[in-house]
């Protein structure tokens, strides 16, 4: 309850207090939003089978976030920033799929 | 991903049991996928409602701060700068150049109208300088057909037949003779000599367009004296002839000769003119 109040309280803080982000970290805002929302997936998917390791959780939530924002920066050094974002972004989105559905499995039991 | 791998292959590593399960669902449908399933919810329940502040829940709810922010911060700046910012880049060169046209058309049209108005600038000047003009050939002309006085320097030329000698084309001779020396204005006793001045009668009885006149006659001519007076004078010149004819003509230099004789302006029935 306490997580996903905490999750509400960042949207609204988000929109309302409208934080400038420095010119460096803006390219990888959104590659990291994708990479924890994996996190966050994985970690609800981990709770529902009961495995869930707050632990765990804070390794794979962070190193998501700074693997996926070094991925993007190697990129953008290469030439290949673009492709590799959207690689990047691909597959984050397929494990989020599947966590999904999971998750789906549990709630729905479908 | 290295580091990625390492919790998932812990988390999915188990994970693959409920999977098993649900997968084994078909086969032993009722009971123990029920079990593992209505165990999983109770534990998404029980983490929801009672709100319990545990370790886990506190840095959960840190994390996902962080998550929410970054999450509405993107949010926001990618509504913010509308099209395009999510544009990708051939579009954006596109546009770009969409743009540099339009500023190109644009600077074009502003170059046509700067350049019109000039153009209405010089031809409302030139319109001020053309009526000028028409107001100076308006008063010339006036001069030539005799509706304006005119004055300047010129001469007396006075002509007196005691005998009635001097005829209509006698004078007339005398008017061509200073038209030809650039008599720019000439009246006879009172009547303005214009184009279409004619002269009738016979000696003594001379009509200047139908108006009789009588000896002497006194022609007020304005032009250049020092031209017209030898024209007149030259030998076997109008002097010479009327002095023939028995009568005396003398001309007088004058630097002021007023010629005040007016004919009403007269539109022409027929002729229009033709320029526009």
């Amino acid at each position: 309850m306490i997580a996903v109040l905490g999750l509400v309280v960042g949207v609204v803080v988000g929109l309302l207090v409208r934080p400038e982000v420095p010119a460096v970290v803006e390219p990888y805002l959104p590659i990291a939003v994708v990479a924890a929302l994996d996190a966050v997936f994985g970690g609800l998917r981990a709770m529902l089978d009961g495995i869930f390791v707050d632990k765990v959780f804070v390794v794979s939530f962070l190193s998501n976030v700074v693997v996926a924002a070094l991925i993007v920066f190697l990129g953008d050094k290469l030439g290949v920033g673009a492709q590799l974002s959207t690689g990047v972004v691909v597959v984050l989105g397929i494990r989020i799929f599947s966590n999904a559905a999971a998750i789906r499995r549990h709630v729905f039991r479908a | 991903m290295n580091n990625d791998e390492n919790p998932r292959s812990q988390e999915p590593e188990r994970p693959e049991q409920p999977d098993a399960g649900v997968s084994g669902a078909p086969d032993a449908p009722v009971r123990p996928p029920a079990v593992e399933e209505v165990s999983g919810r109770q534990r998404l329940l029980a983490g929801l409602w009672p709100p319990r502040v545990s370790r886990a829940q506190l840095i959960v709810a840190v994390l996902l701060f962080g998550l929410g922010l970054g999450l509405a911060i993107q949010v926001r700046s990618t509504s913010d700068d509308s099209a395009l910012r999510g544009a990708r880049q051939e579009d954006l060169v596109r546009i770009l150049d969409e743009v540099d046209d339009r500023t190109q058309r644009l600077e074009d049209e502003k170059q046509r109208l700067d350049a019109q108005r000039t153009e209405l600038e010089n031809s409302s000047d030139q319109a001020e300088e053309a009526r000028k003009q028409t107001l100076e050939k308006e008063r010339q002309l006036g001069i030539l057909a005799g509706t304006v006085a005119a004055q300047g320097p010129g001469i007396t030329l006075t002509i007196s037949d005691p005998s009635g000698a001097v005829a209509a084309d006698k004078l007339l001779d005398t008017v061509q003779e200073l038209r030809a020396a650039g008599a720019e204005a000439i009246e006879v006793n009172g009547v303005r000599v214009v184009a279409n001045t004619y002269f009738s009668g016979e000696g003594g009885d001379i009509q200047v367009d139908g108006k009789k006149i009588e000896a002497p006659y006194e022609f007020k001519v304005i032009g250049k004296p020092q031209d017209l007076e030898p024209a007149l004078n030259i030998p076997g010149g109008v002097v010479q002839t009327l002095e023939k004819e028995q009568a005396t003509a003398v001309v007088e230099r004058s630097e002021e000769i007023v010629v005040d004789a007016l004919r009403p302006a007269e539109r022409p029935d027929y002729a229009r003119s033709s320029s526009p």
